[in-house]
């Protein structure tokens, strides 16, 4: 018996429409955790989405999903659970129906319990007898979700699943997320909002023009992209003593001196991070803060799309 | 065959403003054969034949309620976006496509059917009716099976399906058929007319449709089991749009 | 731009300045939405797909000049030439279509895309919105109805053997042409909107356009043919019969025998002022339409 097949393994795909390429020889695997497909406005998330739910056929390269294609393969959707992005919903069922009419098309042993049980996990109890016809964005989301989670899909996949989702129900919707990645679940969802990507996915994949600019931890990443300097803040006892030691280092670039602040560049974000405190207890200077500047997404994102 | 399915579709089809309207729509065949009752005419069977069930109910109101609900029961659901909810669901396409015709089919069945069954009885009130009632009801209720999958099959190929359907209906049907004498092997009118011959027994001078009952019969059998094929197919590699 | 100083907030000027020069003003945002829409019917500045069917339905009715043109340039000069009030009673069909088809697209997709509000926050008035697209529309129609005949006209004068004894022979039928076919185009167009206009979904619309034709025709048929008497009024409900008794009667010519015209005894006239009565109602219903609508 080889090892069991991964929940998402994408190898070499590409997808094009005419002579549009929307997926470039993206290849991928993903495990169980939270993963966010981040990328500007038309760069392909939703078509490598689309692609992994079955709704379109990859022009070259394999798409397997437990190790089936995805393609033609409707019954891999006892397995995943898929959030379109569209808000369409049926406008004359309610909130419920719409949940119960999944449960009842996953052919679950109890349809009325299971709608019960995702209504209550996205907090849509108070809703769920109302038409989905006057829901608002946010509910009309949520109900999505609901339906999606019905049969507790091993893989979820969700596109642009905050869009018009407030703050708390948003800070919710994570939640909820986090927890279900805690139970195993595979989660991939699509966003161009640094913000949620940043908060809710462990490993990230970003996606440009088509293709895969990188993948992994996005600290991890940052720290591969070795021809850009990282930037420290620090503040210290004596900014001055510890920019002229500093400077001495092999690992930095250059130091720069404002009001109560020093910034220091360096090209290896290890060695420096490992020889600063040495630096400064032999200067005699107190080290009060040391902070990455740019170690947020965006930055990383930035210099991704721009590269 | 899907009842859940079944049940989402019917609520689909008959929303209530929709219902009103189609029962209105099936009152225009009743009320014309009372105005020609009261007109008093000579040739009630020809009449009945040949003007209210072949040319007004089969060559106008069974196509368009056809093209109503066949094209309806999927189409809307690619128009709306709902569609990715069914499709996203570990069900055979086949049983997607035939819970929909199955709906669809019913819902103009029932329509036609019952518009043809009181506007015939009043055309032929006191008269012989030489299967000329059972004829057409069995007519259209064949008919409006063959309409919806094919109507259905329309609109999982293309977003115009009703545009494509109406071309299809009242050019092709309509007028083609009328000037080249091959086409009436590929019109479906045609083939509801013939099956109404098999049991309506009246002089070819009341009732003379261009088919045999025969070549009727198979070809109606014929159109619909491709047409579902074809849908199914289709449906199977159904590809959601780009910017939809 | 200069340095931002990284602890106080500050607003840097872009550049960024009000539009003071001259307004266009309400005459000029009717003249664009009316050619805007104009283009829009078929399919010009839309993607290919859209331009499919309105161009189709186009050919369908240039098809009979063009034939006609064809046969009378490889034959002879001695063809039968097709008669304008018979053209129109051949046009009709693809207008219809073109109304099936196209009149749901002309207002539907302001009121789907909710882009109605945009339109009345602007110079445009409720009622210029409603008779621009109208009159856009009734355009579109009337390429469908005069420029076949338009193009027939040349083809067939510049083909016979005497252009001035051609334009001699023929000089009346051209303000008879455009009356039938600005007319056509009124009467079958603003009714078409109006109903298209009640709703926001393509294919209800679409439904009931095609019901107003098609439903009424076999009934007007049926109702003239064979129930007779008070019946007969119903050659003035189906518009394909109507409006052909309004060509007939603008080319003061008889209908044929047994015909819908012919058996309903109604002076042709009458059909006249059927179109303008149907022209005016429709347009009246989609300035009301427009009027009230929450946009």
């Amino acid at each position: 018996m080889s090892a069991p097949a991964p929940p998402i393994a994408v190898i070499n795909v590409s997808r094009w429409y005419g002579n549009i390429v929307a997926v470039n020889d993206i290849s991928f695997a993903l495990g169980p955790g939270i993963t966010g497909l981040l990328g500007p406005n038309g760069a392909g998330k939703s078509t490598m989405l689309h692609m992994l739910s079955g709704f379109l056929q990859p022009s070259a390269g394999e798409l397997r999903v437990f190790g089936e294609s995805a393609w033609e393969n409707p019954g891999m959707y006892r397995r995943i659970g898929l959030v379109p992005e569209r808000e369409a919903v049926y406008p004359f069922l309610t909130g419920y129906e719409f949940v119960l009419l999944a449960a009842q098309l996953q052919r679950l042993p109890n349809p009325e319990e299971a709608a019960r049980q995702a209504i209550a996990m996205v907090e849509l109890e108070d809703a769920a007898g109302r038409a989905t016809g006057g829901y608002s964005k946010g509910m009309k989301q949520r109900v999505k979700i609901a339906a999606a989670l019905v049969h507790d899909p091993e893989i979820l996949l969700l596109d642009e699943p905050f869009n018009g989702a407030d703050p708390r129900q948003r800070l919710q919707m994570m939640a909820m997320l986090r927890e279900m990645a805690a139970r195993g679940r595979t989660i991939l969802f699509s966003s161009h909002i640094l913000e949620e990507v940043e908060r809710l996915a462990e490993e990230v994949l970003v996606i440009v023009a088509g293709r895969l600019a990188a993948s992994g931890d996005f600290r991890e990443i940052r720290k591969l992209m070795t021809d850009r300097p990282h930037t420290f803040n620090v503040r210290s006892s004596d900014n001055r003593a510890l920019a002229a030691a500093l400077v001495a280092d092999p690992s930095v670039y250059g130091v720069e001196l404002q009001d109560g602040l020093l910034q220091v560049r360096t090209g290896e974000f290890a060695a420096f991070t490992l020889a600063i405190p040495g630096v400064a207890r032999q200067a005699g200077v107190s080290i009060y803060e040391l902070r990455p500047t740019d170690e947020s997404l965006e930055s990383v994102f930035s210099y991704l799309v721009k590269r | 065959m899907n009842g859940t399915l079944i049940r989402l579709t019917a609520r689909q089809l008959l929303g209530q403003k929709r219902t009103v309207l189609l029962l209105l729509f099936g009152l225009v065949p009743v009320l014309i054969a009372v105005l020609y009752r009261v007109a008093g005419n000579d040739e009630p069977q020809r009449w009945a034949a040949s003007a209210l069930n072949a040319r007004l109910i089969i060559g106008t109101f069974l196509p368009l309620a056809a093209l109503v609900f066949g094209t309806a029961a999927l189409g809307s659901e690619f128009e709306d976006g709902t569609a990715v909810y069914i499709l996203s669901k570990p069900i055979p396409r086949r049983v997607i496509v035939l819970s929909k015709l199955l709906v669809s089919w019913l819902a103009t069945a029932g329509v036609v059917l019952a518009a043809t069954v009181v506007a015939t009885i009043i055309a032929l009130w006191g008269e012989p009716r030489d299967g000329i009632l059972v004829g057409f009801a069995l007519a259209v209720v064949a008919g409006a099976l063959v309409y919806c999958a094919l109507f259905m099959w329309l609109s999982v190929l293309t977003s115009r399906a009703l545009i494509v359907g109406l071309l299809y209906v009242f050019i092709w049907e309509g007028v083609i058929t009328r000037l080249f004498a091959g086409v009436r092997f590929f019109s479906v009118r045609q083939y509801t007319l013939g099956i109404a011959d098999t049991v309506v027994d009246v002089p070819a001078r009341v009732f003379n449709p261009r088919l045999g009952e025969m070549e009727a019969v198979a070809l109606a059998t014929i159109t619909t089991a491709l047409t579902v094929y074809l849908a199914v197919r289709r449906l199977r590699r159904w590809e959601i749009g780009e910017a939809s | 731009m200069p340095p931002a100083d990284q602890r106080t907030g500050s607003i840097y000027d872009l550049g960024y300045r009000r539009y003071d020069g001259l307004r266009l003003g309400r005459q000029h945002a009717v003249l664009s939405l009316y050619v805007y829409t104009l283009r829009g019917a078929f399919g010009i500045g839309r993607r290919a797909s859209s331009k499919i069917i309105p161009i189709i339905i186009t050919v369908i009715a240039f098809l009979p000049a063009l034939i006609q043109l064809g046969v009378a340039a490889i034959v002879s000069d001695e063809v039968d030439i097709i008669r304008p009030e018979n053209y129109f009673g051949f046009v009709q069909v693809p207008v219809a279509l073109f109304c099936a088809a196209i009149a749901p697209e002309i207002t539907g997709r302001d009121m789907r895309q909710r882009t109605l509000s945009l339109y009345f926050s602007r110079a445009l008035e409720r009622r210029d919105y409603a008779l621009a697209k109208l009159a856009a529309f009734a355009t579109a129609l009337m390429v469908l109805t005069l420029a076949p005949q338009a193009l027939l006209l040349v083809g067939n004068g510049l083909a016979s053997k005497d252009l001035a004894d051609y334009v001699g022979d023929n000089w009346k039928d051209m303000p008879r042409t455009i009356i039938s076919g600005v007319g056509i185009a009124a009467a079958m167009g603003a009714v078409a909107l109006a109903i298209a206009a009640q709703t926001s979904r393509r294919a209800y619309a679409t439904i009931a356009v095609v019901a107003w034709f098609l439903v009424t025709w076999p009934i007007s048929g049926i109702l003239v043919a064979e129930v007779g008497g008070a019946g007969r009024a119903a050659a003035l409900l189906s518009p394909f019969d109507f409006v052909y008794g309004a060509t007939l009667w603008v080319f003061d010519v008889e209908p044929d025998q047994d015909s819908v015209q012919d058996l309903a005894e109604i002076p042709l006239w009458g059909y006249g002022a059927a179109v303008a009565a149907y022209a005016a109602a429709g347009t009246a219903l989609v300035i009301r339409r427009f009027g009230r609508i929450a946009a």
